[in-house]
């Protein structure tokens, strides 16, 4: 059955082999290997947009915009990873709290969003790959620690390994009165009308 | 590997190159608009280019997707910056190709079920069956891990069931209901 939805799926794909595809010019290749390997400084978000001019030793220069290259250079063998993942307190929702009305403006304004899996549940923490950065971050894995115990956490989230949540936060504390949940279609439309997709 | 020459350099890239070229441009035309794949594609070279020491032997092609995946979120994140909502929510969906030589319009009812996932099901699923590629591959370019892989696709898999049982509720919703234990080949 899973190899039946597999194929299925694979009709879909709209560069299946039967789709031609260009071969790189040697004009590219001569550019990019004229390009000086150095090793880079780490850098934050902002910089990842940095260009990167590549001259050539062809004729004509070539100048390849590079998005994020800097961001890749800082050694290892993970091509994603970006540093150590992040912690974030998830104390678990106060019912006494008095709540701000949840609106996309409001939810706009947390520093940190993102949308990640449950991977683990372990003592107090749930550790989430991160599938999705909205907002604030670039790790690839946050872990939420629960000072107040995982029952309190569960309540507020119910958590479970493999469930997908939409979280926000601030000053390293989980924003709860709806603004952090499952990832549902409502909350993920929400998160893109306020971070953008 | 680390390569000591400049002249074993260059040879190894080109190796990588004629290896990696034709699935990475297959992999960024799925993914990124059409005037873009071209600019995209050369910053992937160029990011393998300066970090062919860090390229790990026997998982070329998976560790090249994740460079590729990032540098298509960088992108996008930078053309969104200039762009207004609808125009950011347009530039991330799959690239419709002209003359649709996919099978979107023989199979709409699972186009359109994926369509509706998450982002992060969607490309879990892609990567599976398009460019076919096992758990612990799909782990090592999405820097997770093949037990977190595993999950995640069977979770995605049941969602694509159950939307396509909710556009047609008289069809077999199970289409894809797998263990973990089974996708961890």
């Amino acid at each position: 059955m899973t190899d039946q939805l597999r194929k299925r799926l694979a009709r879909l794909d709209p560069m299946h082999p039967g789709v031609d595809t260009e071969p790189p010019s040697r004009e590219l290749l001569e550019g990019i290997m004229s390009t000086p390997v150095v090793e880079q400084p780490e850098t934050g978000p902002e910089q990842k947009s940095n260009r990167w001019l590549v001259g050539i030793a062809a004729a004509a220069a070539l100048v390849l915009a590079v998005g994020g290259v800097i961001a890749l250079t800082g050694g290892g063998t993970d091509p994603v990873a970006s540093g150590p993942p992040l912690e974030l307190t998830a104390a678990g929702g106060d019912p006494m709290a008095m709540c701000i009305v949840f609106s996309v403006e409001e939810l706009a304004k947390a520093p940190i969003a993102f949308e990640g899996t449950a991977t683990a549940m372990e003592g107090d923490t749930v550790t989430l790959d991160v599938d999705h950065w909205f907002k604030g971050g670039d790790a690839s894995q946050v872990i939420l620690n629960a000072p107040q115990g995982m029952e309190a956490l569960i309540a507020s989230i119910p958590f479970e390994v493999g469930g997908q949540y939409l979280i926000t936060a601030y000053d390293g504390n989980v924003n709860y009165c709806g603004f952090s949940g499952e990832s549902t279609p409502e909350l993920r439309s929400a998160y893109e009308q306020a971070f953008g997709a | 590997m680390v390569v000591s020459s400049e002249g074993e350099r260059r040879d190894r890239f080109e190796a990588l190159v004629a290896d990696v070229y034709d699935p990475l441009q297959r992999y960024i035309r799925r993914r990124a608009a059409a005037d873009e794949a071209g600019d995209v594609l050369s910053d992937v070279l160029l990011t393998l280019w300066r970090r062919l020491d860090d390229v790990p032997e026997g998982s070329v092609l998976p560790w090249s997707y994740g460079v590729a995946r990032r540098t298509v979120s960088n992108h996008r994140r930078a053309a969104s910056r200039h762009l207004k909502l609808v125009e950011r929510l347009e530039t991330e969906r799959p690239p419709v190709v002209d003359d649709d030589p996919s099978g979107q319009m023989e199979d709409p009812a699972l186009a359109d079920a994926l369509a509706g996932l998450p982002a992060a099901d969607q490309e879990i699923l892609r990567l599976w069956a398009w460019e076919q590629l096992e758990p612990r591959e799909i782990a090592l370019s999405l820097g997770s891990t093949a037990n977190a892989v595993s999950l995640r696709l069977s979770r995605a898999r049941k969602k694509l069931a159950d939307a396509m049982t909710r556009q047609d509720p008289t069809s077999p919703g199970h289409i894809g209901d797998e263990t973990a234990e089974e996708n961890r080949r």
